[in-house]
């Protein structure tokens, strides 16, 4: 009898520690998973949009067109800038696509040669845009792996011509799959030289200009350098947005550290409710052993002595249920993470110690009330009750 | 044994070990208020959110050039080779169901008076905004029906751009403003907005989209509005646009996104995080459960005796089955219904507390959490139950 009573207090234990447990995987892995995405494009990254919006917290104008345009000449200016690497162009927009008579709708991307190392672009086959002058309209195309599939099925891609609007390209490489690259997905992309972009959208105007900084301690400087370039080339306007990449980086891992949190202790909740549980079965237990702690007292136990005692009861119930949660939330993560291999899912070593900690403070809290009226029996009459 | 009795006996004896069913139940009130408060908290959001997306109204079709899939954005917005025109959306206001068109083109622009700038967004518009996008002016007029192409150089500001280009509000209607480096004459305010998520619907400007065009240097639009008759099929509206601008280019190189289309799939995006979010509050529901079933357990083993007693005198195996199974239920429920009510006075203060925090309490949840509550009684009962109707009269009887 004791033996199940006691079974279904770690069972109530056990259940809200594996959801803590699980649950803050979950989310902690998620926010990993997506900080980890904005990392690897490199955390000296600086983004520059055209427009600029003056509402403080506002969006930055993602698509809004300026009077004065951003153009080529003001991408290649920046390289001035002793602090700038390499910067890479970026124009984009929709158009049709059509190879071997099938045609579709698609998104087009214009740019150089660096795009491949400031994306961490990989490619399948053939080569990516060559190195030359971006001023220059070479009639060739990089494919996304998924337009490739679609386009060409089985069939060799790199060498065939690719018909953009009403203009050929030739096909010189298929992209690697990317999967989710955050921001762009390149897998249903073709990419052509950033002149060629601005002919066939017949605008001269970039949608970003990407731009590598030497190290992450230039950051402030290249961005005080471009705003300096450019405002002298627009006369005087400043009139550009620029992100820094690692801005972003810590925007997101902020975001997704509160949802874990909150995640967590929604799920805590139901460690509240499983101290309640234990503190309802200790204070049974003790009434029903009355006369056990009538003797005890009998034959010499301090008062002390029996509320450590039950107090003991306590937070072993408690730790022992946390233990099994834990390791059956442990468990679980195992499974998904062999399900789900993509996910870096892991415990953060906060969540399993915070738990643990958690039941063995619930344990005390919840202990103290039936320990102390054990205590606090007078052993004569105890040992008369029965 | 009446209905009644049962509920006697069972609260009678639930009384009898105040302190044990008090815990018991307010495991269950927890769990419970914890539902109804995170689901008021979900549905307030989606309460919010839909209300920002249907501030501009529900008879709304918007055609943007490109083909986009899902709710993304439609990189033909940006850039295309097939442009939608002017003449499109001419073409597109003399269709049957369609009350009004506004071509859009949007930018960013530098707006000057004398001394004091302000960057500030553009939107090249026609003169059925307020109409279409259910805005109204503040004061003075909104865009005059000029023809598109030779629209006189008019603006009409938003709140935020007029209070910080005019601080004084004087003289604002009629002054002459310099927008993108061109001269404007003002001619209305529109009525603050307010944001919608993040945006701030006041800090624009609104000008004649023929002037906008060639201030962005562009010579397609980037979206087409429609309003369309109330009452009128949006299914049908979208498929004479599509026909028509199909007969146009000669292709379908654009999107249709109906406003109903997009509030049914972000409403029913919605309503999957408000189930998660009540399915995390369920957690502590179910460890409340479990603390019903032990205190059950525990019940029946110290009854032994007394079951053996009511087993003696007459009582059948079923009414000693229904006999545990209703104190089960008596103290779910019981902690279903406080539950509730706590959760709806959390609801409330937390309304009073954060104004910022949209909550809307969703009764469905809360109905749904009370009888669940009873269920959980009555499941974390059977077990117990079960065994307690199960046992011999003569050995229930020995036992003490």
């Amino acid at each position: 009898m004791q033996r199940l009573r006691t079974g279904l207090t770690l069972l109530a234990m056990g259940i809200g520690v594996v959801s803590v447990v699980v649950l803050t995987a979950l989310a902690d892995s998620t926010r990993r998973y997506v900080v980890g995405e904005f990392a690897s494009l490199g955390t000296h990254l600086i983004i520059v949009l055209p427009g600029r919006a003056e509402t403080t917290g506002g969006h930055a104008p993602l698509l809004g067109e300026t009077p004065r345009d951003l153009t080529l000449e003001d991408a290649y200016a920046l390289m001035r800038s002793p602090h700038i690497e390499r910067i890479a162009p970026l124009v984009i927009g929709s158009a049709p696509v059509s190879a071997a008579g099938r045609e579709r709708e698609i998104r087009l991307i214009g740019s150089t040669a660096e795009l491949k190392s400031i994306r961490r672009l990989s490619l399948a086959q053939g080569r990516f845009l060559p190195e030359m002058d971006p001023h220059q309209a070479v009639p060739v195309c990089v494919l996304g792996k998924t337009l490739r599939d679609e386009l060409f099925g089985n069939r060799r891609a790199v060498g065939e011509t690719l018909r953009i609007g009403d203009r050929r390209f030739r096909i010189i490489g298929v992209l690697a799959e990317e999967g989710h690259n955050i921001g762009i997905n390149f897998d249903d992309n073709v990419i052509i030289p950033v002149a060629s972009a601005l002919a066939l959208f017949d605008t001269a105007s970039l949608f970003r200009i990407f731009t590598e900084v030497q190290s992450r301690e230039a950051i402030a400087a290249a961005k005080e350098d471009i705003r300096t370039i450019i405002k002298t080339r627009h006369e005087g306007e400043d009139d550009v947005t620029i992100i820094a990449q690692d801005s972003v980086v810590v925007t997101f891992d902020r975001i997704f550290k509160t949802l874990t949190r909150m995640v967590a202790s929604i799920a805590g909740i139901s460690l509240a409710v499983a101290g309640i549980v234990i503190m309802n079965v200790m204070l049974i237990s003790v009434t029903q052993r009355t006369a056990e702690i009538g003797l005890l007292k009998a034959i010499g136990a301090t008062s002390g002595q029996v509320r450590l005692l039950f107090l003991a009861e306590a937070v072993w119930l408690s730790l022992f249920g946390a233990i099994l949660g834990s390791s059956l939330g442990t468990a679980a993560i195992w499974v998904l993470h062999t399900l789900y291999p993509a996910l870096p899912l892991a415990l953060p070593g906060w969540a399993l110690a915070g738990a643990l900690m958690v039941a063995l403070v619930l344990g005390i809290a919840f202990g103290v009330m039936p320990a102390s009226r054990a205590a606090g029996l007078d052993p004569v009459r105890a040992l008369a009750r029965r | 044994m009446r209905i009644q009795d049962l509920m006697r006996l069972a609260s009678q004896s639930l009384f009898a070990y105040r302190l044990r069913s008090v815990l018991t139940v307010l495991g269950i009130v927890i769990g419970i208020a914890a539902v109804v408060l995170l689901t008021a908290i979900g549905k307030g959001i989606h309460h919010f959110v839909l209300n920002e997306f249907s501030q501009f109204g529900t008879h709304l079709i918007t055609v943007v050039p490109g083909k986009a899939r899902t709710l993304g954005l439609s990189a033909g917005v940006i850039s295309n080779v097939r442009p939608l025109s002017l003449a499109d959306a001419e073409a597109l206001q003399r269709l049957k169901e369609v009350v009004a068109t506004v071509p859009v083109v949007q930018g960013n622009v530098q707006v000057e008076l004398g001394r004091r700038l302000r960057r500030a967004t553009v939107f090249g518009v026609g003169p059925r905004v307020p109409e279409v996008w259910r805005m109204s002016v503040g004061f003075g007029r909104f865009l005059p029906p000029d023809d598109y192409r030779s629209a006189r150089p008019f603006a009409v500001l938003g709140a935020r751009v007029h209070k910080e280009l005019f601080p004084d509000h004087l003289h604002s209607l009629g002054a002459r403003i310099r927008i993108g480096g061109d001269p404007y004459r003002v001619i209305g305010v529109m009525a603050p907005k307010g944001q919608m998520l993040g945006f701030d619907l006041d800090d624009t400007v609104y000008l004649p989209v023929g002037r906008a065009m060639p201030m962005f240097n562009r010579e397609s639009l980037m979206e087409i509005d429609l309003l369309y008759r109330a009452g009128a099929d949006p299914d049908e509206v979208a498929q004479a646009i599509k026909q028509l601008l199909i007969r146009r280019h000669g292709h379908e190189d654009f999107t249709l996104i109906t406003q109903k289309q997009m509030l049914d799939s972000l409403d029913s995006m919605l309503e999957v995080l408000t189930l998660g979010v009540a399915l995390l509050g369920g957690i502590s529901l179910a460890v409340g459960g479990v603390g019903i079933l032990t205190v059950m357990t525990i019940a029946v083993s110290e009854r032994i005796a007394e079951i053996g007693l009511l087993r003696a005198i007459g009582a059948e195996r079923r009414q000693i089955l229904w006999f545990f199974l209703s104190e089960a239920i008596v103290l779910g429920g019981t902690g279903g219904l406080i539950g509730v009510a706590l959760g709806i006075a959390l609801v409330g203060a937390v309304a009073a507390v954060f104004p910022a925090l949209p909550v809307n309490l969703a009764w469905g949840y809360a109905a749904l959490a009370l009888v669940l509550s009873l269920l959980i009684g009555l499941l974390a009962g059977v077990l117990p139950a079960l065994r307690a109707a199960s046992l011999q009269p003569l050995e229930a009887l020995r036992a003490e």
